[in-house]
């Protein structure tokens, strides 16, 4: 290794002013933006102080946008952290056959647009016409307007984001998986351990740092997801029903043009996150299986 | 052999039922962009409908600037994945080869960036584009693009497996950092930088919410974004163009899969791979 950090930073500069410059530049620009009032176009910019923050907390509104969020991050657990989980060590561990072909089919929504996903399930929701009120209607159910009841809503996006993300959370998880030695698995059948006891004992004690990462990213990146669909089917309707601390970021500065209280938003949602990968870092890494 | 397989045929019924509700979307865009208008509601759960009719794709190709569309999707995922491989290489060189302080520091500093949500830097990054009088151009798009918290992490993981031995043989034969860099490594970890400029490419291809806030006027979008435009009237009776559309929009990203499919895998799980 060479100590010839003048010529590192050559090669590290690049990379470094553009993190700079778009990540942490802007991070910091909502800090002084969030003590603004400003509307994005006026020339003037009225210094408010601690006001957005006072107003903000202050709000009903906040509240909601809370509850949407733990509701959606609580599906999005669900149908992109433990189904992957238990499907991983299914693949990985249970079936000897035809494995690569679930593999590669489980994984093929991963590849397309949210966009697509979005007006694809659109269709498919459509309470009028739409496959999955045709399929209700066998049953002699009425298919509810999906995006347009509170709660529903989550429920319906939250589908729309499993259905791309399930296959990468658990080709990440199967990596972990087929890790683990399949002499301990055999042992552990030889003394007649069932499924449950073997993933309870070996699987989950040895995938966990894996599995804490799929955790971690379900939850990061689930939220950032989720902007796509409710942007683009619910606006974050009905009265803000799916909207979150992410998405009313976004309402703020582009919809209601208040960047102030844009900002302001964002600073809070960035607090959430650290504080979230603080927690993550600190308790539960330490009770972590690295296998170096 | 047959017991084996009478005891996983549960696990099997399980993985058939997940791997059906994964492609039938698919299929089921793929079928509804070749039905016309009646097929589409009255045979809308057939996946073979008969006869099939391109009149959706030559009505989209008729009314909207589909090639324009492609190019300007085409052309922002080029020059993104193309400077992203190229910074992620450059500083990964740079957290292999050198040693220097806060290297720790600088690394989890841009590994960071990974999980900083992006709604929280879109306004003041809009700002800056607005001040760079950039909105509406590819470039506003571009600009924020260039690097990739995980592309760094991903270069640097492929980096660290080359033998040590190999580049001190190298530096004794006297060779510069700039060579080592483009002989020794580079050519050693091109399949990994192949993969992840796939990985790069596809999600760029696929982008929404970005571009959605620079491109306005309707000639500079991309594909993703003109699919937004069949939502307008909900519930309108355009879907068989819609899905044409939206199978236009994944045909690149599914077919990059189809052909580079074990390679893609691997570099996904490789991604979760802690170092």
């Amino acid at each position: 290794m060479s100590k010839n950090s003048k010529e590192a930073l050559l090669y590290i500069f690049p990379a470094a002013a553009l993190f700079l410059l778009f990540f942490y530049w802007p991070l910091l620009q909502n800090i002084y933006l969030s003590f603004f009032s400003w509307n994005m176009v006026s020339p003037t910019m009225k210094f408010v102080g601690i006001e957005n923050f006072t107003e903000l907390l202050a709000s009903a509104e906040l509240l909601k946008i809370l509850l949407n969020t733990v509701l959606f991050v609580a599906i999005m657990l669900i149908l992109n952290f433990v189904l992957p989980y238990l499907y991983s060590f299914v693949l990985g561990h249970l079936v000897h056959r035809w494995n690569a072909f679930y593999r590669s089919a489980l994984f093929l929504p991963s590849t397309l647009s949210l966009a697509v996903a979005s007006i694809l399930f659109l269709w498919i929701y459509n309470p009028l016409a739409g496959p999955l009120s045709i399929v209700l209607g066998w049953f002699d159910m009425e298919s509810p307007r999906w995006f347009k009841e509170s709660y529903l809503v989550i429920f319906a996006i939250c589908t729309i984001i499993g259905w791309k993300v399930f296959g990468y959370n658990l080709i990440i998880m199967l990596a972990a998986m087929v890790a683990v030695p399949r002499e301990m698995i055999e042992a552990a059948k030889l003394e007649n351990a069932s499924n449950w006891v073997i993933f309870k004992k070996i699987i989950l004690p040895m995938t966990s740092s894996t599995a804490i990462y799929v955790f971690t990213i379900t939850v990061v990146f689930g939220l950032q997801y989720v902007l796509v669909p409710v942007n683009m089917l619910t606006q974050g309707g009905p009265d803000q029903g799916s909207s979150n601390l992410v998405y009313i970021i976004y309402q703020y500065a582009f919809t209601f043009f208040q960047t102030g209280k844009s900002a302001a938003y964002a600073v809070i949602t960035m607090i959430c996150y650290l504080a979230f990968l603080y927690v993550k870092n600190k308790y539960l890494e330490k009770k972590v299986y690295y296998e170096n | 052999m047959k017991t084996d397989f009478s005891k996983e045929f549960i696990w099997h019924v399980l993985l058939l039922a997940a791997v059906f509700l994964m492609l039938w979307p698919i299929l089921f865009m793929i079928s509804t962009s070749f039905k016309d208008l009646n097929q589409v509601f009255e045979s809308t759960l057939n996946p073979l409908p008969w006869p099939p009719t391109f009149s959706n794709y030559l009505s989209v190709l008729e009314s909207f600037p589909l090639l324009t569309y492609i190019w300007n999707t085409f052309f922002i995922a080029a020059v993104v994945t193309v400077c992203k491989a190229a910074t992620s290489v450059l500083a990964a060189f740079a957290f292999v080869y050198y040693d220097f302080k806060y290297k720790e520091t600088v690394f989890n500093g841009m590994l960071l960036t990974f999980f900083i949500p992006i709604t929280v830097l879109i306004m003041p990054n809009y700002l800056m584009m607005a001040k760079l009088d950039l909105l509406d151009t590819p470039w506003g798009v571009i600009l924020p693009c260039l690097v990739d918290g995980m592309g760094v992490f991903l270069m640097r993981q492929t980096m660290r497996s080359i033998p040590k031995p190999l580049l001190e043989a190298a530096i004794l034969d006297g060779a510069k950092p700039h060579q080592i860099l483009w002989k020794v490594v580079l050519p050693l970890i091109k399949p990994s930088v192949l993969a992840v400029s796939i990985l790069f490419f596809i999600n760029s291809w696929n982008e929404y919410f970005w571009p959605l806030l620079i491109l306005q006027d309707k000639d500079n979008y991309t594909l993703p974004l003109a699919l937004q435009m069949f939502i307008s009237a909900e519930g309108g009776s355009e879907w068989g163009i819609a899905m044409a559309v939206a199978t236009l929009t994944s045909l690149p990203p599914l077919l990059l899969y189809c052909f580079c499919q074990k390679f893609i895998i691997n570099t996904f799980m490789q991604s979760g791979v802690k170092g």
